[in-house]
């Protein structure tokens, strides 16, 4: 697809309103609660912090990317311990799961809830989410074993 | 959906009256649906479910899915009844339809309001398709059974799938008596069932009301006064027009509205409007003039009785010491994580409107409102009119917490969408958000007690003082306590007040349980002893032990302390014990807390821990 905007304009309402790429919530839009985390360069980063201009060269990977490698751990994982309620802060934390995972494969619950209290979740999943992370690490790290 | 009796008006008064949504049990659509141009029509024999030809079973869900897992528990009431094989049931929002009543989600009244009705629902279908299938078969229906979307003759080993009946059962009457199932014959109620709509909510297609996109849709965002009540005076609306993107920009009754091509045009706009306001009467509230209203009003003589028992004010007055305290609790923003918004699309024909709402059915009578406002001379024809076109559509809700009962995103879309002419999604950004709530109230609590010689409360007196404050939650008490007093004073709020979670229980709760503590220790005894000898409700008193051993109440020290609470609401009983340890800097942490409910029948457990 090929756009003309507004350099200036958030990723967010790149991705949401002219991409039609929805995964990625607006809810605070001042940076705090992490609903629209993305990928820019495998390194998780609020779209409603960075500009379509920053991102220029980079690449830019959201929930619906990363939802396309089939069944990866982390969906896998959030899928059994049934993580979301209503769910749309999830793909924020998914997101941040799996930058958390990518350089940590045996992460603490000290360090889950440091790497996730970036995403805030107004249901109260945490504890969901922690044990998810937990399962999807063990599903990560027998892959690799076996890889 | 679209295969309505054509008589709606008449529907209409006939739901009305009854306003309950049981009423759907004996419509049919089967007419409707054979007169359709469908070569295989689809078996629906109530507003409830849909069995087509290729054996997916539609459930349709009248209650707004927010997070609760609604959308999963009903569905597993009628699939339940039905026997129907749960990998082919699918689930859809209801259309706002006077079939199921007043659409509506509040009151943690989902399961329990629907427990009838879809169970009598699955059940008359499953009726049918025996029916059919006894017919299909040619022999007696007793020796019928349905079992996972087949109907099964037992003695000649022969079964059919439900895809192949519904033909033949949609053509049958629906039958006036039904058996449903006995509770231990049960398949999916009572298991844990993994939510139908977390797929969508794990690869980031779930559509929630803000994600709704139509052609040529453009953006608009609001200002609203940063003062209640207060008026727009005067606006730079002609400098904001010379923005890029911006499409219009102009003034409602509610503030001022900026319309962009996208959000972000849209909100860098808001930001660049100067505003002078005219503020009005409340330009001067402030919350500490509110609770100083809310102390003074503590002491009149207006209270509603709320509960009594005994004699308590005598009692009162022959003790010079009772034990008093008082409880302040603020107001609360309800912070749905998906800000307020709407979608409306005005066509010749209909009226769409996507709100992410509690309340399908408020929101067209605030649809309906807004509209009405903005045309010539409305004439009841005119009105009627109107209302046959809009059509309120619900997609998932990011968070409600009652704040999506209240409309006011939906008028306001609507007022603009009639201006602008093309389809349109009104945004509220976060801090419009959190500053025009409708706030859960203020309250305070002033409690006075008076124990007898062994340290055991004799008189309860609670005095509930707030702004459109509500009693529920006090209206009982669960312990035996010779003379007690409930009153209230309700005030009118100059700040706008809705539901919150729970509504008015947990203001309540909090005052009741934290007095019981005190007056235990006040009169020297441990707080969980005193609740299990004075609780007068059992399940209250199992559930109070059960959480007490699972928390080991009797292994504390300075190190770890606990506290416990019990509160009954909506048919449920809950009882919590929280436990507080101290660190090495002699500072209390939270520690674990543990929680049993006893919520009378699971639908789905899962969902409940």
């Amino acid at each position: 697809a090929q756009l003309e905007i507004d350099s200036d304009t958030p990723l967010l309402w790149v991705l949401r309103d002219h991409l039609d790429l929805t995964g990625s919530k607006y809810s605070c839009g001042i940076g705090l609660c992490g609903s629209c985390m993305v990928l820019v360069d495998d390194q998780p980063m609020q779209a409603c912090q960075i500009t379509a201009h920053e991102v220029v060269g980079k690449k830019v990977v959201t929930i619906e990317g990363l939802a396309k490698e089939n069944n990866h751990p982390i969906l896998k994982a959030w899928y059994e311990i049934q993580v979301p309620q209503c769910g749309y802060c999830q793909s924020g934390q998914i997101i941040m799961a799996y930058a958390l995972l990518k350089n940590n494969s045996k992460p603490t619950d000290d360090e889950i809830d440091k790497a996730m209290s970036r995403v805030l979740c107004r249901c109260g999943t945490y504890p969901r989410i922690r044990q998810a992370i937990h399962q999807a690490a063990g599903m990560m790290r027998e892959k690799e074993v076996s890889s | 959906m679209n295969c309505f009796d054509p008589d709606r008006r008449q529907f209409l008064k006939m739901s009305a009256a009854s306003a309950g949504s049981a009423l759907v049990l004996g419509i049919s659509w089967t007419e409707s649906i054979e007169s359709s141009e469908k070569a295989s029509p689809p078996f629906s024999p109530n507003a409830w479910l849909r069995i087509d030809t290729d054996d997916i079973v539609t459930i349709f869900i009248a209650e707004s899915e927010m997070g609760q897992g609604t959308y999963t528990a009903l569905a597993m009431m009628v699939a339940e009844e039905l026997e129907a094989d749960w990998q082919k049931v699918r689930v859809e929002h209801a259309s706002l339809d006077p079939a199921y009543g007043f659409q509506g989600t509040g009151g943690s009244r989902s399961v329990r309001r629907n427990w009838k009705t879809l169970r009598n629902a699955g059940a008359i279908a499953r009726q049918m398709l025996l029916n059919a299938g006894a017919d299909y078969f040619n022999v007696a229906i007793d020796g019928c059974q349905a079992d996972r979307s087949r109907i099964v003759h037992a003695a000649s080993s022969q079964s059919v799938s439900y895809a192949d009946l519904v033909t033949r059962a949609a053509k049958l009457p629906i039958p006036s008596s039904i058996a449903l199932k006995k509770p231990d014959t049960y398949k999916l109620i009572g298991s844990s069932i993994p939510r139908l709509d977390l797929a969508e909510k794990l690869d980031g297609s779930a559509r929630y009301g803000i994600d709704t996109k139509l052609p040529g849709m453009c953006y608009a965002t609001i200002v609203q006064s940063p003062v209640f009540g207060g008026r727009v005076k005067q606006v730079n609306t002609s400098d904001i027009k010379k923005r890029p993107g911006i499409i219009d920009c102009f003034t409602l009754d509610e503030g001022v509205v900026v319309v962009a091509k996208d959000t972000w045009q849209a909100f860098q706009a808001r930001k660049a409007l100067k505003i002078e306001w005219s503020e009005g009467e409340s330009a001067k509230l402030n919350s500490e003039d509110i609770i100083q209203t809310l102390t003074q009003h503590a002491s009149l003589e207006t209270k509603s009785l709320i509960l009594e028992k005994g004699e308590p004010l005598s009692q009162l007055e022959d003790h010079s010491n009772p034990i008093e305290t008082q409880y302040d609790l603020p107001f609360q923003a309800h912070m749905t994580p998906e800000p307020m918004n709407c979608t409306v699309q005005i066509q010749q024909q209909r009226i769409r409107i996507w709100a992410p709402t509690q309340s399908p059915t408020n929101a067209k009578a605030s649809a309906l409102a807004a509209l009405k406002s903005l045309i010539a001379e409305p004439t009841q024809d005119k009105i009627e009119a109107l209302e046959q076109r809009i059509e309120v559509i619900t997609p998932l809700l990011g968070g409600g917490f009652g704040r999506r009962n209240i409309q006011d995103y939906v008028s306001q879309a609507v007022k603009i969408a009639h201006r602008i002419d093309q389809p349109l999604q009104l945004v509220w950004p976060r801090s419009e958000d959190l500053q025009h709530d409708y706030y859960h109230p203020i309250t305070q609590h002033h409690l006075r007690g008076v124990l007898d010689k062994q340290g055991i409360p004799q008189v309860w007196h609670h005095q509930i003082t707030g702004l459109q404050v509500d009693e529920y939650g006090a209206q009982t008490l669960p312990y035996s306590i010779p003379h007690i007093l409930v009153e209230m004073q309700r005030l009118n709020s100059p700040v706008p007040i809705g539901p919150w979670r729970s509504v008015s229980h947990h203001y309540n709760a909090f005052a009741i349980e934290h007095f019981f503590d005190e007056l235990a220790v006040a009169g020297g005894h441990d707080p969980l002893q005193l609740r299990l000898q004075l609780l007068s409700e059992p399940r209250l008193k199992t559930i109070l032990q059960i959480a007490a051993e699972a928390a080991s109440w009797n292994q504390q020290s300075e190190q770890r302390v606990l506290g416990c609470a019990v509160h009954s609401s909506f048919g449920s009983h809950v009882a919590e014990v929280v436990e507080l340890i101290k660190d090495d800097n002699q500072a209390f942490r939270l520690g674990k807390v543990t929680c049993v409910i006893d919520c009378g029948i699971t639908i789905n457990p899962d969902t409940i821990k």
